[in-house]
């Protein structure tokens, strides 16, 4: 397994050798990038030409520069040279510029693929468990169409329309009658759809969840929450219990009261830590906060240890992910609370249509938080969609492909709830493929990341990159190929070595 | 121990059992439909498929026969080249809801308004349309045979053949298609769609050639193949006979799949500035160039994107229809 | 070819008695299965009944595609969503069709198991065998993993795994089919089942452990004490092990009786067909005899007796009159056949399928 591994890293390797070669003659031979200078009028027009001239090399042959580039790359991999990535045109260096704008993207393209492949794979799941139901023909239709959506035309008609609308709907939240009762309707057909079951208990889930959704929106807006987001311990505890619960369902279902009690122990711990910890939760930083996550590990283990009963594997399991979400909920909840201070400091726009964050904001961590997360939202969204379509037709297949193996009749024919049956042994084989459509999709964000940072202004990687090809000017261009053809090969590896700890199969050989 | 088998039973015909059709699909009832009436059969069914025909042909026909194609002349009096007076601030003229104001249904002067210099915006939208179409098809064709020549030798052949072919492929997908786009539309800006959709088409074969190559692999160790090879059938002969026109469904379903995808892709290089380049049009021009319109003349910008949305949406559709029935697996019950 | 010989004749004496019998386990009731599909309502399973005592063997024979799988299926309740069935499953005095998904659940595996066709897909290949082993366990008791590997270790054993405490942590693909189909029969009988429902359990593996695993079966439920159903192709080892037969033709149960009776006397031409195509050692020149033709459509079933195309009996009244099941010269031994005594008539029933007989 592991020479594997190790034998496409060499291999992928080579590729790119073979691969950056060509990209950097094909960006060289596009055009000529002297022209805007013969243009310009300025009497030191051939000092500026003679000058670019020098900085790119162009009186070089086309390999000799590649070579120059390459070796400059070439210290990236010995200890103790530093990188050179060259310059671009101007002057400026490819190194500095590519470490600003890397975290940009990166942080869209990560969050994209994240957000993307947790949705589509649940609603994948759900819709393969429900085919052929209102639910399953709904997300089959969305997801051809967002399959069919141009990624460009949607981040356009996202700027244009949901941020400036909700913004404007923020400055004064009101919510008429009509879409009151749309949305009540909505959110009891989504609902009964995705519990399912017969005509009666369908019916009821959906009165439920209509009177629930239009009496929440009714307390949200009595109480200006719109202007005041927070949850509050109230909602933080009912939550982080609820939580417990539901996760006890997933892993092993309520009727394992060790599994159930070590959750709910969890739950506790958590909802006591966020009174524990207010002092440090005031201004954290991210060092802070991921060791807090780190924490809940070893005390969710913990916890499983003492409750689980029979089942402490299991139980500790469960504990450490309610740990980390009712984590995730005061987090929430903190964040939240910073919104209405964030919304003065920005007049009240808080979703945003240009650029990675506000330019020279300084606030403390919670609303520095906040304008990451409301700079992060609509070019998100617009690279997801193609995504989650994907995971969501992808894991649909699969898991419907799965459920008619044999093993899955063995397992229900053992007397396994079906609980057991679909998370324990349909949707882990059905994970196995879905790792390999990871690797693939990366790329495939990354695309469609150049795109969203030309729509909504961000200094990225994309924006550097077709700059570069506009002029080109090879070192930015490689600058970027490198850096993102090199994530693809880890995502890959990482893609390998997930198939290994997934299947005994490969495993083993 | 099988209590029937195919070749005892010579001395029933077939006609003896009643009428065929009645019978289930068994080994010994294959003449009764062919694999490829039962394909059309199965796809002819399939609703969305169906629908996403009907929305396709006809925008391709309104497409072409609106403003005409080459020399021959549409329907459509008026040129998307040809400028006018801006007539009511360029408001589209379509009415398409007879309830809401009453008026009825009407078409008028300019159903998709007019832009700022007063082109008729249908005809625009028309041409682009075409420019679209043109280029995805060309990038399938293309690349349909690219990958089938690529898949095939290095299905076929393995060894050394499929070591360097694979390879190249993998080069080919990690390149990024923006690099190999922008080289096209600055160097040969003139060369015209025809060109910019060879030249996609030359890059995207690479996920066609694999899975024909991983086809290729899977069948040559079958039975038939075998069979073949040791009655003395030639390279040729077994990938003609027997190896290809089992590749059939893979391919057809993935062209498809290519078309929709590339009909995307040629609008966003347009949209970035480095697919079809003005004067010629292109919905992604089109896109590109009025997306600041869509505050303030929003059909400036909706016209082209629904039109992109319909030829990919109903492509896709169509896709899943021919997967459906090129897939004897998928019996599909109904709930 | 398996003969009954090696398992004794014992069980034949354990004939099929149905009514109220105390010992009854499992009463099937007319149980009938559609599927809804695009081309039409496959009526898979049309009015299957039998009475199965505790302890007792029950082959049931038929063509391929005859309902045999489907009807075990349902009585497990492990059928498609799509399915539509429809009759009585009585089990200790309750019917499990009626009984809510719940309750049925718990019966799976724990008062029912079953082993299927094909060992090499019927294990997760993910999980390894002790796993899979100890979950069916754990599944019903709530008892400690090491308890249920324990007895995940004590059935690998049982069923002739050699070393089978190490052998708990191997894969499934570790194991040769055979082997495997021996994990599947212990994870059949862990829990201590009244009923082993064996789906062709042995059609999938070399003929050489053919025989080793059906009479590990055989040794096994006899060691649980338990009842088993037992489809096969094979008609060699219903003889040799099944006091009952049934045998299913098109979805419906054309013939059921005592192993002896239906072999000896079959009373409908198809069980007739069945036999004649059984080689046999003193007929060397007409080794195989195939019934010609093949079953109907079970989407669109012409009237009448769905075995009229190929039977040689046929007459007016089965093309237009469809035979129920009925009691023919003996009370407990049952056939779908209008002109079952000229069968009895006959000395060798299979003879009406020699070459030529018939059609007409
Ligand atoms: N999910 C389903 N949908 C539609 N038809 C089905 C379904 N499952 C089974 N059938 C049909 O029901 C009929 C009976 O199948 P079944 O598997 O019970 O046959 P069998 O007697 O077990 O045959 P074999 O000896 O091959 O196992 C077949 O014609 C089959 O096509
Ligand atoms: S009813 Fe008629 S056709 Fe059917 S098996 Fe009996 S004799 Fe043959
Ligand atoms: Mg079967």
């Amino acid at each position: 397994m592991i020479v594997y591994i190790v034998r496409r890293l060499v291999v992928s390797f080579f590729i790119l050798l073979g691969a950056t070669a060509l990209v950097f003659w094909l960006v060289a031979i596009s055009g000529d990038p002297l022209e805007d200078l013969y243009a310009d009028q300025s009497p030191n027009k051939e000092d500026k030409i003679a000058e670019r001239t020098r900085r790119m090399h162009l009186d070089q042959p086309i390999p000799q520069r590649y070579l120059t580039w390459l070796a400059g790359v070439a210290k990236c991999v010995v200890p103790g040279q530093g990188c050179d990535l060259g310059t671009n045109q101007t002057g400026q260096d490819v190194k500095v510029l590519l470490g600003n704008a890397a975290g940009a993207t990166l942080r869209l393209v990560l969050v994209a693929v994240v957000v993307a492949i947790v949705i589509g794979v649940t609603v994948g799941i759900v819709s393969a468990l429900r085919q052929y139901s209102g639910f399953d023909y709904t997300i089959t239709f969305a997801a051809f169409l967002f399959f069919s959506l141009p990624v460009f035309w949607v981040a356009v008609l996202l700027k244009q329309y949901l941020a400036i609308e909700f913004n404007d709907w923020l400055a004064d939240p009101r919510i008429g009658p009509v879409p009151m009762i749309a949305l009540g309707l909505l959110s009891g057909l989504t609902w009964s759809a995705v519990i399912g079951g017969e005509r009666r208990r369908r019916l009821t889930v959906f009165g439920v969840a209509c009177a629930v959704t239009v009496l929440l929106l009714l307390y949200l807006l009595a109480v200006d929450w719109f202007t005041y987001p927070a949850l509050g311990p109230g909602l933080v505890t009912v939550f982080a219990l609820g939580t417990a619960v539901g996760v006890t369902e997933l892993v092993s279902g309520l009727h394992r009261r060790g599994v159930l009690h070590a959750s709910l122990a969890a739950a506790g711990v958590g909802i006591i830590a966020q009174f524990v910890l207010a002092g440090v939760l005031e201004d954290p930083s991210w060092p802070v906060v991921l060791l807090l996550a780190a924490s809940t590990v070893p005390i969710g283990i913990g916890l499983g240890m003492v409750f689980g009963q029979l089942d402490k594997p299991q139980a500790a399991r469960a504990a450490v992910l309610t740990g980390l979400l009712t984590g995730t909920l005061v987090f929430t909840d903190r964040a939240l609370s910073a919104v209405h201070g964030y919304s003065q400091r920005v007049n009240g726009r808080i979703v945003a249509t240009i650029g990675s964050d506000t330019p020279n904001f300084t606030g403390d961590f919670w609303q520095r938080f906040i304008d990451t997360v409301t700079h992060l939202a609509l070019p998100t969204l617009a690279i997801m969609l193609i995504s989650f379509a994907t995971y969501a037709r992808f894991t649909r297949a699969t898991m419907l492909e799965v459920m008619s193996q044999d093993y899955v009749r063995t397992a229900r024919a053992k007397g396994l709830t079906e609980r057991t049956v679909v998370m324990r042994h349909a949707f882990r084989n059905a994970l196995i493929p879905v790792t390999t459509l990871m690797a693939i999709d990366f790329g495939g964000v990354i695309g469609g990341a150049v795109i969203t940072e030309n729509v909504f202004g961000w200094e990225g990687m994309g924006t550097l990159f077709i700059n570069g090809l506009e002029r080109s000017d090879p070192n930015p261009v490689m600058g970027f190929f490198v850096l993102t053809a090199t994530s693809i090969v880890i995502f890959n590896m990482l893609a390998d070595i997930a198939y290994a700890y997934l299947d005994p199969r490969i495993r083993m050989s | 121990m099988t209590d029937t088998s195919p070749g005892q039973a010579p001395s029933l015909a077939p006609g003896a059992l009643g009428p065929v059709g009645d019978q289930p699909e068994r080994e010994f009832t294959v003449t009764a439909r062919t694999s490829g009436q039962m394909v059309r059969r199965r796809f002819l069914r399939h609703r969305g498929a169906m629908g996403g025909l009907a929305v396709l042909v006809a925008v391709i026909l309104l497409a072409f026969t609106s403003i005409g194609f080459g020399p021959v002349d549409g329907w459509w009096g008026k040129d998307y080249t040809r400028t006018a007076p801006v007539v009511d601030g360029g408001q589209m003229t379509l009415d398409l809801l007879p309830f809401v104001d009453g008026d009825g249904l009407a078409v008028g002067e300019h159903p998709f308004g007019q832009d700022n210099v007063g082109k008729d915006y249908f005809a625009l939208t028309m041409r682009g349309t075409q420019r679209s179409l043109i280029i995805a098809f060309v990038v399938g064709l293309v690349s349909m045979l690219v990958g089938l020549l690529v898949g095939t030798l290095s299905g076929y052949f393995r060894g050394i053949t499929e070591g360097v072919l694979m390879r190249i492929t993998d080069v080919f997908l990690t390149i990024p298609l923006l690099v190999i786009a922008a080289v096209v539309s600055r160097r040969w800006s003139g060369a015209g769609i025809v060109v910019l959709g060879l030249v996609l088409g030359l890059v995207v074969w690479v996920q066609l050639a694999r899975l024909v190559r991983g086809e290729f692999l899977s069948l040559r160790e079958k039975e038939f193949v075998e069979a073949a090879r040791a009655l003395g059938a030639s390279g040729p002969r077994i990938i003609l006979r027997h190896l290809l026109p089992n590749t059939i469904g893979t391919v057809i379903v993935n062209v498809t799949l290519i078309i929709s995808a590339a009909i995307l892709l040629e609008t966003a290089l347009s949209f970035l500035g480095l697919g079809v380049q003005p004067p010629d049009t292109s919905l992604g021009v089109l896109v590109s160039v009025y997306q600041t319109a869509s505050m303030t003349r929003p059909w400036l910008f909706w016209w082209p994107g629904l039109f992109i949305i319909a030829i990919a949406l109903s492509i896709n559709f169509i896709g899943d229809g021919l997967r459906d029935a090129f897939d004897p697996k998928q019996t599909r019950v109904r709930a | 070819m398996m003969t009954g010989e090696r398992f004794g004749n014992d069980r034949d004496q354990r004939s099929g008695t149905s009514g109220a019998d105390p010992t009854e386990l499992l009463r099937i009731e007319n149980l009938a299965v559609d599927f809804p599909t695009d081309d039409g309502t496959v009526h898979a399973v049309r009015g299957v009944s039998f009475a199965l005592d505790e302890g007792e063997v029950l082959g049931i024979v038929g063509e391929s595609g005859s309902g045999k799988s489907v009807s075990m299926l349902a009585v497990m309740g492990l059928l498609p969503m799509s399915a539509r069935v429809s009759g009585r499953a009585v089990f200790r005095g309750r019917d499990v069709l009626a009984l809510p998904e719940r309750e049925r659940r718990s019966l799976r595996g724990r008062k029912i198991g079953m082993v299927f066709q094909d060992p090499m897909t019927a294990l997760n290949p993910v999980y390894s065998v002790g796993d899979q082993l100890a979950e069916a366990v754990r599944s019903h008791e709530a008892v400690s993993r090491r308890v249920a590997m324990d007895r995940a270790a004590e059935m690998l054993d049982l069923v002739g795994i050699p070393k089978p405490a190490e052998r708990l942590s191997a894969y499934p693909h570790e194991f040769s089919g055979g082997m495997r189909q021996r994990v599947m029969i212990a994870m059949a009988v862990i829990n201590q089942p009244d009923v082993i429902i064996a789906d062709e359990p042995t059609t999938a593996l070399d003929v050489t452990v053919q025989a080793q695993i059906l009479e590990k079966l055989i040794e096994v439920k006899d060691a649980v004490n338990a009842a088993i159903i037992l489809i096969t192709h094979d008609l060699g080892v219903v003889a040799g092990v099944a006091g009952q037969v049934l045998v299913m033709y098109a979805g419906r149960e054309v013939e059921l009786g005592s192993t002896a009776q239906v072999f000896t006397t079959p009373r409908m031409p198809y069980t007739a067909g069945l036999l004649g195509s059984i080689p046999t050692l003193d007929t060397t020149e007409n080794r195989l005899r195939p019934i010609p033709g093949a079953p109907p459509s079970l989407i669109n079933l012409p009237p009448g007796c769905p075995f009229s195309p190929r039977c040689p009996l046929v007459q007016e009244r089965c093309i237009v009159d469809e035979p129920d099941l009925q009691e023919t010269d003996r009370r407990d031994h049952l056939a779908a056949c209008h002109h079952w005594d000229r069968l009895a008539a006959c000395d060798d029933p299979t003879t009406f399928f020699r070459t030529g007989a018939g059609i007409r």
